[in-house]
């Protein structure tokens, strides 16, 4: 399945921006299952300088500086993917790692074969997810029993997000703190992909945060999917003997060819899709929107979030 | 000596606990403090003492600070060095520099490892989580490659004395190590005032050093840059040791700059100068790895500059030590130590550590938990302060709560045995106390190796059972000495030639923050002084009325405290509404303005507005300013504000204040050159001066009075303004409106008139350099010009011609009103071509996450 991604940021300044500096994870992944055709970053203004490199977890990373007084800041992604599910091994196909319990996915865990060395980095606390707390503990382990397969339990645990939690656009930002979500229920994809880490590393499993997009057309007769218009974020559990899998808590299922893999992290910032640091003083406005679609044509909706500076965020839904 | 004989060490013996420098188990003297002792006990126990107290004085008067966090009284505490130095032996030392020189070479290549390929864990020579789950390890500084041999390139290695004798390293510092300009100025100080005790003792001198740490920093440029530019950058006046940051500006001649200084553009990191930017080579940090780039690391902060770590991996900037080196700033490392000493060396570490077990694996966390009371807990990532837990001394219940909080992230802690470190002997009010001592020592990277201090800062327990050492809690420090067998040469050499472009002396390569504060400095320094003469005045006016009531006494006054007012903007005051209220109490008002630090535009607040663009500039001062400036503080301190306030008590403030002032303002003339920013301030003082001038001539001369009034406001505005004596000497007459005019407004020669005042703003101005990118053109020069044109035009015939019904002065006012928009213009335009006020930098996202 090929798709075709535009991913358009724009800033627009009120008092204009003398020159800033900034970052951007927006480069789909080239892996197993999931092939980058081509992609394309357009900036405007045009930045003087621009570089490319690799972080530490593997995500492309783009940096670049405008130093020209400017209103106006628009970046687009625009990318080509071919998904292919078929082509990843699939949990169904290991009975054996399917059924590791929870258990003996700890005593596994002690090793120190390289992959599970890499793996165990993201048993630990990070940026965003951190001081878990016992409420979360406690939600965790109504699905994690040691002798429970930890496929199972992260299956049920997406399950349980998406029915408690309420989607709400309004409730949450980057900042707000995991024991907030988890008290008041609501929030965005972000918001439940990092309760669900949140869950998963409370009782020490590794726990991944990775955000991308996801196609939202629905099938005939089918509910549009929630995600549309705005980058997705979802998460993935490590599962030794098998590896990686990921859970979208948001939509209550396990991923495959619509969701396209952008990056990998901690938490969402490890992977945010555009920051930086700008010379000015005004106000400014946001417009992000994301559109997704099978190769050749696409529509395109907007949503736009007014207001001051210090209200905005980049949302992923 | 023996130590019983000795008044002096009266109750030393007794007070021992632990291992003692100077007695040996055995109740024998440490034969290497001997003639140190002896030279002790020739001083004698009077002498000792009030050389003590001059140290102090000194330290003090050199205003050698150390400023304690989160303590209202904290800043500025003058540093403390108790007059006994700590004494070691060259030959044990040597084995002590092989450990320290073996430590810094291994925590080079674990630096390395960390950030590159991360052997030590792909070997199983390190646990993942020692590395991950410590918050100095920063993921944004993974693969970055330097040019310089070494990474850790200053390193500061804690020693103290076991049980067993040995000295024992105690913490690593590698993030941005402080403490070298202390031990330094210990140096000076003690050899300057207690030069008797270095009698036939053959100190080693750290003058090599401080050589070799230039050089470093020059060999630290990126390749191809042949004289360096170097940089020192501090977090500001209120980071703990901002004295420090200061001194070593002076001492190495680099300029001292903050964040907002620099600025990355091009691919490269600049200096925002007067003249415009000036490429930036080398940075000594002494910020935070996390709040050196808002881009890349702790987004909110306001300490570094964007984009740093970009310039960073592209090697066009040197960063000392490089972002990412606090993560071995590492308790969880020890344990492990040993092991990787072999690994890379194939042999042991030279200096012991504390015995230390890692929580992160089973085996060891249980036998934690079991022993938790002997054992001193850390985290990982903090060495000092809120995560320490002595746990002997905790209760059940919080031993219950670390022990869950342990078990909650068991990676990020470390228990070390508790170790009781040795004493050395203390002056302590009149006597020798044993008191418990940690050594800073400081190593730089040189050549393909390392060199070490001779010598260090050494730090002493502030209670004789306290077993915290830290400055932060305000401790006492004390000279360091490495004793050698061989006669020291004495001279010292603490000049060097800096080769690198950007100089301490130019005025083109004035940092804008520096001239920002110079400018400002002056400017408040102005309102200072004339807003103390005015006040003065009226208070002596308030004075007479008390012994005199004639009716146009009452009414001056009036018009007096009208003038406050205006000329200090504190309205509505005796101008505006209420203001009846406020004359029924005109002294309860005058009060304010003067003490009341809250209100914008009283004498308190004023001065200390200047205080903090003083403490900003702290590298420029001399040591006469220091001790000048502190009078005034002392002053100001001692003013009993409580006490109901009189004419008299606040007549005698405001006397005390403006000579100590002038002498103050004197001060500054004579100790800065004029290209290394005295210029800012001379243009900053003489506007201000030149502002209030025009204030205080449109609130008093531009009405029109009565005849013994109008005497008796002329006299008023040129006691305040000290010209009554210039005007008698001049004019010989009774006082006329057209002549006091003349003198305080149109006279081109006297030095306190306007005239003279806005001709030499233009002369200052002109000789600002023109920064680049403006086509040559000055728009401030340009405003200045203009009224000087102004004044200089002034038909002094009608300039005092009054109005229709004869109670103002039209075309006066005119004059003075445009006169004041165009300063105030003028100093804009200085403020947006000079300060960089246009470059505020704001978040694309705000938000504070701390990492």
């Amino acid at each position: 399945m090929v798709y075709k991604v535009i991913h358009t940021t724009q800033y627009d300044y009120e008092e204009g921006v003398t020159f800033c500096h900034n970052m951007a994870i927006l480069k789909p992944k080239n892996i197993l299952g999931q092939r980058l055709i081509s992609y394309d970053l357009q900036i405007s203004p045009k930045p003087v300088e621009f570089s490319e490199r690799v972080d530490f977890f593997g995500n492309t990373i783009t940096r670049f500086s405008i130093q020209e007084h400017h209103k106006q800041l628009k970046v687009s992604a625009i990318s080509k993917v071919d998904r292919n599910i078929l082509l990843c091994p699939s949990i169904d196909d290991f009975e054996a790692a399917k059924n590791i319990t929870l258990s003996e996915s700890l005593e596994l865990l002690k090793g120190v074969s390289d992959e599970i060395l890499e793996a165990r980095q993201f048993q630990l606390e990070s940026v965003l997810i951190k001081n878990i707390d016992e409420k979360i503990k406690a939600y965790a382990e109504v699905s994690f029993k040691p002798d429970r397969s930890v496929y199972e339990a992260s299956y049920e645990l997406m399950q349980r997000i998406f029915k408690d939690f309420e989607f709400n656009t309004t409730f949450s930002n980057v900042a707000t703190p995991i024991s907030e979500v988890m008290k008041e229920k609501k929030g965005v994809c972000q918001d439940f992909a990092q309760i669900a880490i949140a869950c998963l590393r409370s009782v020490k499993l590794p726990a991944k945060y990775v955000s991308g997009y996801i196609e939202t057309l629905p099938p005939p007769g089918k509910e549009k999917l929630i995600g549309t218009d705005a980058s997705h974020a979802w998460f993935s559990v490590y599962i030794p003997t098998f590896g990686w899998l990921d859970f979208d808590p948001t939509n209550n299922q396990i991923p495959k060819n619509q969701h396209i893999v952008v990056a990998w992290g901690r938490d969402y910032y490890d992977v945010a899709p555009l920051k930086g640091v700008l010379y000015s003083s005004g106000k400014s406005t946001l417009r992000v929107s994301v559109d997704i679609r099978p190769d050749g044509g696409y529509q395109q909706t907007q949503i736009k979030i007014p207001g001051s500076s210090s209200q905005q965020q980049q949302q992923q839904q | 000596m023996t130590i019983d004989s000795n008044k002096l060490f009266k109750d030393y013996l007794s007070d021992i606990k632990n291992y003692d420098e100077v007695l040996k188990p055995n109740k024998e003297i440490n034969q290497n403090w001997n003639t140190l002792l002896e030279n002790i006990s020739t001083i004698g126990d009077e002498k000792l003492k009030s050389l003590q107290s001059e140290i102090d004085w000194l330290m003090a008067e050199n205003g050698v600070t150390y400023n304690v966090y989160n303590d209202p009284n904290g800043l500025n505490r003058p540093w403390n060095l108790n007059i006994i130095p700590f004494v070691i032996n060259e030959d044990e030392w040597k084995e002590v520099e092989r450990g320290i020189k073996q430590r810094a070479e291994l925590l080079d290549l674990i630096l390395k490892d960390i950030y590159g390929e991360r052997k030590l864990i792909k070997n199983k020579i390190l646990p993942p989580e020692v590395i991950y789950e410590h918050r100095g390890f920063l993921r944004h500084c993974d693969q970055i490659k330097y040019t310089t041999a070494k990474s850790l390139m200053i390193y500061s290695a804690e020693i103290s004395r076991g049980p067993d004798g040995r000295m024992w390293v105690v913490n690593d510092r590698t993030q941005a190590p402080s403490g070298m300009g202390y031990a330094l100025e210990n140096r000076f100080t003690t050899s300057r005032i207690a030069s008797e005790l270095y009698n036939n003792i053959n100190v080693k001198q750290p003058s090599a050093f401080f050589n070799d740490f230039n050089q470093m920093l020059i060999d630290a440029a990126p390749k191809d840059v042949e004289n360096p530019n170097i940089v020192i950058l501090t977090p500001g006046p209120h980071n703990e040791t901002y004295f420090e940051h200061a001194y070593l500006s002076s001492l190495l001649g680099y300029p001292l700059v903050k964040g907002n200084d620099l600025i990355v553009r091009n691919g490269f990191v600049w200096m925002k100068s007067l003249d415009g930017l000036k490429k930036v080579d080398v940075i000594l940090r002494r910020v935070d790895d996390v709040f050196v780039d808002p881009l890349e690391l702790r987004e909110d902060s306001y300490l570094g500059i964007a984009g740093l770590l970009e310039v960073v991996r592209n090697q066009n900037i040197t960063v000392v030590n490089p972002v990412g080196s606090g993560v071995i700033e590492n308790s969880g490392l020890v344990p492990f130590m040993n092991a990787i000493c072999n690994y890379f060396f194939k042999e042991d570490l030279i200096l012991p550590q504390i015995a230390s077990w890692w929580c992160g694996q089973e085996k060891e966390l249980n036998f934690v938990l079991k022993n938790i009371k002997n054992f001193v807990v850390k985290r990982i990532d903090r060495s000092n302060r809120e995560s320490l837990f002595f746990c002997e001394f905790l209760s059940e219940v919080e031993i219950e709560v670390l022990k869950k909080e342990i078990l909650k992230n068991p990676c990020r802690f470390v228990a070390q045995e508790k170790i009781s470190f040795s004493s050395a002997p203390t002056y302590i009010n009149g006597k020798l106390e044993p008191r418990k001592i940690v050594c800073r020592t400081f190593s730089i990277a040189k050549g393909n190796g390392y060199t070490v201090m001779p010598g260090g800062l050494v730090r002493v327990a502030s209670e004789r059972k306290e077993l915290r050492v830290s400055n932060q809690r305000g401790g006492v420090s004390k000279d360091f000495w490495v004793i050698s067998n061989e006669l020291q040469t004495n001279i010292q050499q603490y000049t060097w030639n800096s080769s690198q472009n950007i100089s301490v002396s130019d005025i083109n390569d004035l940092p804008s923050n520096t001239a920002e504060n110079l400018f400002w400095s002056g400017r408040y320094l102005g309102r200072a002084l004339v807003t103390s003469r005015f006040i003065r005045m009226v208070l002596n006016n308030m004075n007479n009325e008390q012994y005199n009531s004639r009716k146009s006494e009452s009414e001056i006054l009036n018009y007096l405290y009208k003038a406050i007012t205006n000329i200090t903007s504190t309205f509505p005051g005796f101008v505006g509404e209420g203001s009846e209220k406020t004359l029924e109490n005109p002294l309860k008002e005058i009060q304010s303005l003067i003490l009341d630090e809250n209100r914008i535009g009283s004498l308190a607040q004023t001065l200390n507005s200047f205080n903090n663009s003083y403490y900003s500039l702290r590298n420029l001062w001399s040591k006469d300013m220091w001790r000048v400036f502190d009078s005034i503080k002392k002053l100001w301190r001692n003013y009993n504000a409580d006490e109901q306030p009189s004419i008299a008590s606040l007549t005698k403030l405001l006397d005390r204040t403006v000579t100590r002032l002038i002498a103050f303002m004197g001060l500054i003339e004579e100790s800065i050159l004029v290209n290394q920013g005295l210029l800012l301030y001379f243009i900053g003082l003489q506007m201000e001066q030149a502002t209030m001038n025009i204030a205080k001539c449109r609130s008093l001369i531009v009405f029109n009075y009565e005849e013994q009034l109008n005497y008796e406001i002329l006299e008023s505005l040129l006691s305040s303004h000290e010209s009554l004596n210039i005007y008698r000497y001049s004019y010989r007459s009774y006082l006329s409106i057209d002549n006091v005019v003349n003198l305080v407004l149109l006279d081109k020669e006297y030095p306190k008139s306007l005239s003279y005042q806005l001709k030499r703003i233009e002369k200052d101005i002109e000789r600002l350099p023109i920064p680049k990118g403006t086509l040559g053109f000055s728009k401030s020069l340009e405003t200045i010009r203009v009224a000087n044109k102004l004044i200089k035009n002034v038909d002094s015939i009608t300039l005092l011609n009054l109005n229709e019904d004869k109670t103002l002065r039209n075309n006066l006012e005119d004059l003075l009103s445009e006169l004041s928009d165009l300063l105030h213009e003028t100093s804009l335009s200085i403020s947006n071509t000079y300060f960089d006020h246009t470059y505020q930098q704001t978040q694309m996202v705000k938000q504070k996450i701390v990492i």
